[in-house]
């Protein structure tokens, strides 16, 4: 089989966790970056604020590097199966920085108008990384053989990357509300609390997916 | 645990002892003014109380402050660019607060009119020249601009304009429309035309030829049409004479002179701004609360010979400000001290925390401030913010240097801003933890020492946990509990475990306030199913846990599950029923956020490891120059990585507040009490 080398299997997955992940970051920072650049030209001296903004859809990036050098280092310990999903997970958990890029782009733009409301746009803004922690959540997991269920060290273990992975797109549909809700609390500071509440909403399927995950590398099938 | 108590002052005052009523209340920034003219509206009110009107001496003060308002301001256009020193920027000293007490609004409004007409006698005099040289060097800036296109004309200027028989323009007119120019001209004037052209010149990203257009006067008015249709820039050059060339020189040497002219009484003014600056920030502060005084009035309403005046005040403070008003007015008050009798909503809020709680109201306030009869989760946020700050930051060494910014922030800006106070008293304690944290995890800049020095911390005993892998506490052959088919041999499921509990731990405070909230205001049904319920299940699974029965955990999931349907059911039919079995998720996902905890703690020591590795990898396969870069490396690597994860650590521990923790008893929305007090920045009374 091709994959009977265990180093194919974790250079694809360090590959993906990179690549994915830094494909989302470099969307999510670029939307962020593009009204960055609007606000600036308003106003100079908001370049620092859009630089904090900015930074938030980058993280997604990071944790895919992080994710990356995990595997490289774990090469010889790990299960194959278990870093490819590792990449996997992080890599598409990592998307989820196209919608806090979009949620940033929104707090970046209440805050040019409004000082104040700074601490709340930021909050907002980083509610769709909560996917991606999740993503590597999952692959730490993997990667140091926490869970051992009878699937983790097979073609199973694949099945938590794609869970976390996938449902961490929720992320872009969270950063959707998330910006919303942002213009929402900028009009009015007592919305803050019910659009948390909005927001949080999409986080559900990322929670299912990390559910569903643990549950594979537990081994638990009903 | 709960915003400070209100009452609601009322007083009917003399009016004669009005005046000094609101001042003293002014000064001592107890109350809050409450806005009558809306209850005086009402017939009944208006059959005894009509409404008052600012004081009249307002007016005079706005327009005193106009007139100050524009000298400081010419004051701060002639400063020169302030060089702050390193030393003032890490210590910045709050402004010299002058002493300036008077007794009534009056004597105030004299002594600002003395000091603006002492510094007026100064600063008219070089204001006005300062001005008069700004617009004639305006003037000369323009009129250089004209003459310089004519520079290759060897002409007198003194004879552009209209003479005895001719008349003489001159202008830009654009390349392609020249010889449509000179066509026209000729036809118009039948030929008695002369055009002298210069050099092609752009100007506004066209060729333009500078021209001197003479004709004979007669035509001057058809010429002028021509010109017109053309799109000729006509040069306004009058009253000057010599060659272009002269004349420019003339207009340099005049700007010269206009220009260190400026300069001197710039500096002569920047003299004045140095001596009257200060007292002028003074008495404009002065005028800015005489004038909040004056409007004052206008929230009260008035008979013939008393005002009354309503005010909030908190509890603790009514009876001071009961005295005060009564000695302000000599007796001639009378003065009343009853409960708030307006709906919970409108009665300001006041955060009542001890002053090592108080400066974490800001996270409260951040999200919303309670609502006057609602708990103040202040005190509540403490403990949880810090520890799950330092869980997820888990670094000893970026902790200690999150303390130094936290001190730098408190101590220093602290001084100065009331938000870097407040910040840095926070981002103080947050440093600490996570000192704590990091030695609890070995963290050290990540895995610096190991990578380094070859030391390893977690095989030596020194840590408790190392996030990333085993220790010399919990290791495959020494694991710190088993359970079912999990293990918990390794760091990162001790600290997910840790997280789990810390999670379900903190959920069950917030339950428990929402519920004892609850039936405190006698909401017993709601206490049992939005948080009994979950309360009853995080029990079961404790107790489960205890004892090892997994089964008792089950059942109570499902008869929770069953109880959501029910109150779905009751609520709207078997949609809601079905929406109300999916409660138990909502529930779980909570509990799972707090695994975040774990995530970001990798997620510092992983990134600050992989900083270390690529580090360690220039310093041992770049000759020579590595050791400099690897430090570079290290440097940058570190610095972002503290600030990225000490960022994110703060709104995720933020985050797990708002919304899992506040989610269970808290909503906010309460209006801010906003004192009747004098802001000064630079006086004292």
């Amino acid at each position: 089989m091709v994959f009977e080398n265990p180093l194919i299997l974790g250079a694809i997955g360090a590959g993906l966790a990179v690549g994915i992940a830094g494909l989302g970051s470099g969307i999510g920072a670029g939307i962020t970056g593009a009204s960055g650049a609007g606000v600036v030209a308003e106003d100079p001296n908001k370049f620092g604020t859009a630089i904090v903004f900015q930074a938030l859809p980058q993280t997604q990036g990071l944790y895919g590097f992080l994710v990356a050098i995990l595997i490289l280092f774990v090469f010889t310990s790990a299960p194959a199966w278990a870093m490819l999903a590792a990449g996997i997970g992080t890599g598409l958990a990592g998307l989820s920085a196209i919608g806090q890029g979009i949620a940033s782009a929104a707090g970046l733009g209440a805050v040019a108008e409004d000082d104040s409301i700074f601490g709340k746009a930021m909050v907002f803004s980083v509610l769709p990384e909560t996917q991606a922690i999740y993503g590597l959540l999952v692959a730490i997991l993997l990667l140091v053989g926490v869970f051992s269920g009878p699937g983790v060290q097979e073609i199973a273990a694949l099945g938590a990357g794609l869970a976390v992975g996938f449902a961490g797109l929720s992320g872009i549909g969270q950063g959707i509300t998330a910006a919303g809700a942002i213009g929402a609390t900028a009009r009015d500071p007592d919305a803050m609390g019910k659009g948390l509440v909005l927001a949080v909403m999409p986080e559900t399927f990322a929670i299912f997916g990390l559910l569903i995950a643990i549950l594979i590398m537990l081994g638990i099938m009903f | 645990m709960r915003p400070a108590r209100m009452n609601k002052i009322r007083a009917v005052i003399l009016d004669e002892k009005m005046d000094s009523v609101i001042r003293n209340l002014h000064e001592s920034g107890l109350v809050e003014l409450y806005d009558m003219s809306a209850k005086l509206e009402s017939p009944e009110w208006r059959a005894f109380l009509a409404p008052a009107t600012s004081a009249e001496y307002t007016r005079q003060i706005a327009t005193l402050m106009i007139k100050i308002g524009r000298i400081i301001d010419l004051f701060k256009s002639v400063k020169e660019e302030e060089k702050t020193s390193i030393k003032e920027l890490l210590n910045p000293q709050p402004p010299k607060k002058k002493k300036m007490s008077f007794s009534s609004a009056e004597e105030a409004i004299s002594y600002a009119e003395k000091v603006l007409s002492d510094v007026d006698r100064e600063v008219s005099e070089p204001s006005a020249k300062l001005t008069k040289l700004e617009n004639r060097k305006n003037e000369l800036n323009l009129l250089k601009e004209q003459v310089k296109y004519l520079q290759d004309f060897d002409v007198d200027l003194k004879c552009l304009g209209v003479g005895e028989f001719v008349y003489i323009v001159s202008g830009l007119i654009s390349k392609d429309k020249l010889s449509e120019l000179e066509k026209s001209l000729d036809d118009v004037t039948d030929g008695y035309c002369e055009i002298v052209k210069g050099n092609v010149v752009v100007s506004e990203n066209e060729e333009k030829v500078p021209v001197i257009i003479a004709v004979l006067k007669e035509y001057m008015d058809n010429v002028g049409a021509e010109l017109r249709k053309l799109g000729f820039e006509r040069f306004e050059i009058s009253n000057v004479e010599g060659t272009p060339k002269e004349l420019l020189s003339k207009i340099n040497q005049e700007l010269n002179n206009i220009t260190s002219e400026i300069e001197n009484i710039t500096s002569q003014l920047r003299k004045l701004a140095e001596k009257w600056e200060e007292e002028l920030l003074a008495v404009y502060e002065v005028l800015e609360i005489e004038k909040e005084r004056g409007d004052a009035y206008s929230l009260c309403g008035r008979t013939e010979r008393t005002y009354v005046l309503e005010a909030w005040v908190p509890q603790k403070y009514a009876e001071k400000a009961k005295e005060i008003i009564e000695n302000a007015a000599d007796g001639y008050a009378f003065v009343e001290i009853a409960e708030p009798d307006e709906p919970e909503e409108k009665i300001p809020v006041l955060l009542d925390n001890p002053k090592p709680i108080k400066p974490f109201e800001i996270l409260t306030e951040m999200f919303a401030p309670p609502k006057y009869n609602e708990v103040d989760p202040t005190l509540l946020i403490v403990p949880g913010f810090l520890m799950f700050y330092g869980i997820m930051l888990t670094d000893a060494v970026y902790g200690f240097l999150l303390t130094l910014v936290g001190l730098f922030l408190w101590k220093k800006m602290g001084k100065v801003s009331e938000g870097a106070y407040n910040l840095g008293y926070i981002l103080t304690l947050a440093g600490i933890a996570t000192v704590i944290a990091g030695l609890v995890t070995g963290g050290y800049l990540g895995d610096f020492l190991y990578q380094f020095l070859g030391f390893d911390v977690y095989k030596s005993g020194l840590a408790l946990v190392n996030p990333l892998g085993e220790s010399a506490y919990i290791s495959e052959a020494n694991p710190l509990f088993k359970m079912g088919n999990i293990t918990v041999n390794n760091g990162p499921m001790a600290i997910l475990i840790f997280s789990i509990v810390v999670g379900i731990l903190h959920l069950f405070i917030g339950l428990l306030v929402g519920f004892l909230e609850n039936i405190k205001r006698g909401n017993k049904k709601d206490a049992i199913l939005n948080q009994g319920l979950w309360l009853f299940l995080i029990l079961a699974i404790v107790v489960g846990v205890a004892i090892g029965n997994l089964t008792i955990i089950g059942a109570a999931v499902v008869l929770v599950i069953l109880v959501c349907m029910a109150k779905g059911f009751m609520n709207g039919g078997i949609m809601d029923a079905l929406l109300g079995a999916m409660d138990i998720t909502g529930f779980l996902g909570n509990v799972l956020s707090y695994a975040r905890l774990l995530a970001l703690c990798l997620a510092t020591g992983g990134l600050a490891m992989a900083v270390n590795i690529m580090a360690k990898l220039l310093w041992d396969s770049v000759p020579a120059v590595g050791i400099i870069l690897a430090i570079l490396m290290l440097l940058l690597g570190h610095t972002f990585n503290f600030v990225m994860n000490g960022l994110g650590s703060f709104i995720h521990s933020l985050r797990l507040h708002y919304v899992e923790f506040f989610g269970q008893f808290y909503e906010g929305g309460g209006k801010k009490f906003t004192p009747f007090k004098a802001k000064r920045e630079f006086t004292t009374p």
